[in-house]
């Protein structure tokens, strides 16, 4: 007995992994009168002819199908192909496990179970196995990112440009509490080196912000987005600027700047107008702590220009002191909400005469902020439509309705219902009441039957 | 006939009956939510000669003690979006102008709401003509509404189905003038915020300045609900001391003269000692006297002869009155020792 299981453990010893290698005849042969007939199934199938599947490794046969040539994607070739594709079929696939559910002992089983010797045998198939391996196939390829939630969302969909990404990070014990860095670009850029050729990396272009009037702005290079966008981070951390914003939410004065072939024109706007501007003005004036705002763009639009020439505008500033002593005059608001009283806001150290005001001097605030440049305003048109005769007509018709709506909520308020004059004495004079869909269904149900 | 150019419509057989609209609420009116007794300005003695002297006006006005920053204080006017505010250059001539044309309108908004007497209900038959009785089954109100008459002297009469020829009462003088002749922010019908449930309510929340206004633009100064309202806000000012919110604003003469007038002032008296306002309280006991004709020697703002005679006389709340005057006299004697150990500091003394 002894002697028998030495043998099998030899034979055992002598099969290889690869499922391609064929069992030595000289073992089959000497196995078959030993071991019981009616269980052997020992042999594999044999593959000796070679064919497209067996020459090429599999990452070959791959590419031949999610490729396409430099030349064919010229002609429009391989739209629909795409590497994601690409499936590992290996996975999920264990040696010794297939098809034919066999229990190989020293393989997938043990040799020796108590003091049994465990014998090689088939088992009925496990329907199970072909899906679970199919679902796995399924599932690779497929990779989902998670949705962004509305808040943490950008300008564009889950696109950089716009997003959120945290304070720079600590230096030592210094952190930057309450700061937060938004992403303006990010792009990517090539270096053509003659040793290197052609080399790949991500540009990133951030604002960092305390929302209370410190920002900074920086780029940052890297093969990663990741690596870049660290880097961006913290370099906008060191180039920290202080930005004067007017009670808290606006910018002081009009202005006019410009970077390039960019040109800007801010506007002071009172609170709740918001900020009507560039996409990237407005993540600038997020992260600043500006929250209302008119800007228009002009020429190009550029991100690191815009952003460049908004800030450089934001940092020539000047606060009210400094424009009344630079005039020598009393800087005063009026504003319909007070009454148009005049609040003084600045005063200079000795104010001018009346007479001594010279007779071309730029005396509108406004004006002066711009340095003289006047803003085009073009003239807005009435639409196309209101010379049409079709208009008119609609403005007729439209004119027994202009009050309905006033009437409606006066109604609901004095009554709790819309009526008319003859309510109270017929009650069904009172407008028909909105069917619901089941109600309706019902009604036809019970006319047809 | 010629004078009547228009005539009313026939109104129909259920013209404003307030009680089939709201038979809840009149339910509900029946328990009195505040526990304030409305005192209005009855037919025994006129207000009217008095509050509008312009001696009393004059007292009124410093008593409103005016603050050009709450009097312009920034308003909700109900606009979509806030104006954009306009900056100017000014010099200190210009910047004066300014102020100055700043402070005639202030004077405008601050005009004080009229005190009157409360009206009389009208109650009189022009002519009886029982021909006419079965002519038409509603009555007929016929307005005069030719340009230029006031709406207290427009000619409004009602020919009753009975054939009665009378002058509308008020309520149907009101309703016709805010038909031909509407007042801007008016409703035809009473507000529900000047019903007691809701007035109860609004006042819980200090909204004081809003319901007066509320009730200048909707009610005639003589209408008894109007009297009502103002009367029971004044009360529930003067309990809760809430004076400061009425102070720059047109309400605040009205209320002192109320007070005045129905012997009330302890409590506002109490806090303008607290306050160390002596000056306008010696003000507000020569509005006093005037009203009630005592005399109370206040010739000297700054002294509490006046105020201790006062309190002696005629004060309910003598205890915490006469503290109160106790503890300004402290700290009056305390700052004057302060000014001088300063001034020996100084090695002025």
């Amino acid at each position: 007995m002894a002697v028998h299981v030495l043998n099998i453990v030899k034979s055992l010893q002598k099969l290889t992994i690869n499922s391609r290698c064929r069992l030595a005849p000289t073992l089959h042969k000497r196995l078959i009168p030993e071991l019981p007939t009616n269980e052997v199934i020992f042999a594999n199938t044999t593959r000796n002819s070679t064919n497209f599947f067996n020459k090429l490794p599999a990452e070959a046969l791959w590419k031949g199908i999610t490729s396409v040539s430099n030349a064919g994607k010229k002609r429009g070739r391989g739209k629909r192909v795409s590497k994601k594709n690409i499936k590992d079929l290996n996975r999920g696939q264990v040696i010794g496990v297939g098809k034919a559910n066999i229990v190989w002992p020293g393989l997938t089983a043990p040799i020796i179970r108590g003091k049994e010797l465990v014998e090689q045998q088939k088992l009925p198939e496990d329907p199970e196995r072909e899906k679970k391996l199919s679902e796995l196939r399924d599932r690779m390829g497929n990779i989902r990112h998670a949705k962004l939630s509305p808040l943490e969302r950008g300008w564009s969909g889950s696109k950089m440009p716009g997003r959120s990404i945290g304070p720079p990070d600590p230096i030592g014990e210094d952190t930057f509490d309450g700061f937060d860095t938004k992403v303006l670009e990010l792009k990517t850029v090539f270096n053509m080196k003659g040793n290197f050729g052609r080399k790949r990396r991500l540009s990133v272009f951030v604002i960092t912000g305390n929302g209370n009037g410190l920002a900074g702005f920086a780029t940052g290079k890297g093969i990663e987005s990741r690596t870049a966008l660290r880097k961006a981070k913290n370099r906008a951390g060191q180039k920290l600027m202080h930005i004067k914003v007017f009670r808290g939410h606006t910018v002081f004065h009009d202005f006019f700047t410009q970077f390039g072939k960019t040109k800007i024109f801010v506007s002071q706007r009172p609170e709740g107008h918001g900020l009507i501007c560039h996409r990237a003005i407005r993540t600038i004036c997020e992260v600043v702590g500006i929250k209302n705002l008119y800007a228009k763009v002009e020429g190009s639009t550029n991100v690191q220009h815009v952003a460049k020439a908004f800030i450089l505008g934001l940092l020539r500033q000047r606060t009210h002191e400094e424009i009344a002593e630079e005039k020598r005059l009393h800087l005063v608001e009026l504003c319909k909400e007070n009454g148009y009283f005049p609040k003084v806001l600045a005063s200079p150290t000795s104010c001018r005469k009346t007479n001594e005001l010279k007779h071309d001097e730029v005396l509108d605030f406004t004006q002066y902020c711009l340095d003289g440049r006047v803003i085009l305003k073009r003239k807005t048109f009435p639409p196309f439509y209101t010379k049409h005769r079709s208009w008119e007509i609609y403005l007729k018709k439209q004119e027994k309705l202009r009050n309905h709506d006033k009437v409606r909520v006066h109604m609901k308020a004095e009554y709790g219902e819309l009526r008319s004059f003859l309510t109270e004495k017929y009650p069904e004079a009172r407008p028909a009441k909105p069917k619901l869909k089941s109600e309706k269904d019902a009604n036809e149900e019970q006319t047809e039957n | 006939m010629s004078i009547f150019r228009n005539l009313q419509g026939i109104l129909t057989q259920i013209p404003f009956k307030y009680n089939a609209i709201y038979p809840v609420h009149m339910n509900a009116c029946l328990i009195r939510l505040l526990s304030y007794v409305p005192a209005e300005y009855g037919p025994e003695r006129d207000p009217a000669p008095l509050y509008f002297n312009p001696e009393v006006q004059s007292l009124l006005k410093s008593l409103t003690r005016v603050n050009l920053d709450r009097v312009f204080r920034k308003r909700k006017l109900g606009d979509k979006a806030l104006e954009i505010p306009t900056y100017k250059f000014m010099t200190d001539e210009q910047l004066q102008e300014t102020i100055e044309e700043a402070k005639k309108r202030a004077d405008e908004l601050l005009q004080m709401p009229p005190v009157v007497q409360v009206r009389k209900p009208i109650d009189r038959i022009i002519v009886k003509d029982p021909a006419l009785q079965g002519l038409d089954s509603s009555r007929h109100i016929f307005t005069d509404v030719s340009f230029g008459i006031k709406d207290s002297d427009r000619l409004i009469v009602i020919r009753e189905p009975d054939g009665t020829l009378k002058e509308a009462d008020w309520a149907v003088r009101d309703r016709m003038n805010q038909l031909y002749f509407p007042k801007p922010c008016r409703s035809l019908k009473m507000p529900r915020l000047f019903q007691e449930e809701y007035l109860s309510n609004l006042l819980s929340h200090k909204e004081y300045i809003f319901v007066l206004d509320r009730a200048c633009t909707q009610f005639e100064p003589d209408n008894p609900d109007y009297q009502r309202v103002t009367s029971i806000t004044y009360q529930h000012i003067n309990d809760n001391d809430d004076f400061e919110i009425l102070r720059s604003t047109r309400h605040f003469g009205p209320l002192a003269f109320y007070l005045t007038w129905f012997k009330n002032i302890d409590n506002l008296l109490l806090e303008l000692i607290e306050t160390a306002h002596i000056d306008n309280a010696n003000n507000l006991l020569q509005l006093y006297g005037k009203i009630h004709s005592v005399q109370y020697n206040t010739q000297e703002l700054q002294s509490l002869e006046g105020i201790t005679e006062y309190i002696k006389t005629a004060a309910q709340k003598k205890g915490p009155l006469e503290l109160a005057v106790q503890a300004y006299k402290d700290l009056e004697r305390q700052r004057n020792e302060l000014k001088q150990g300063i001034q020996v500091a100084h090695g002025l003394a």
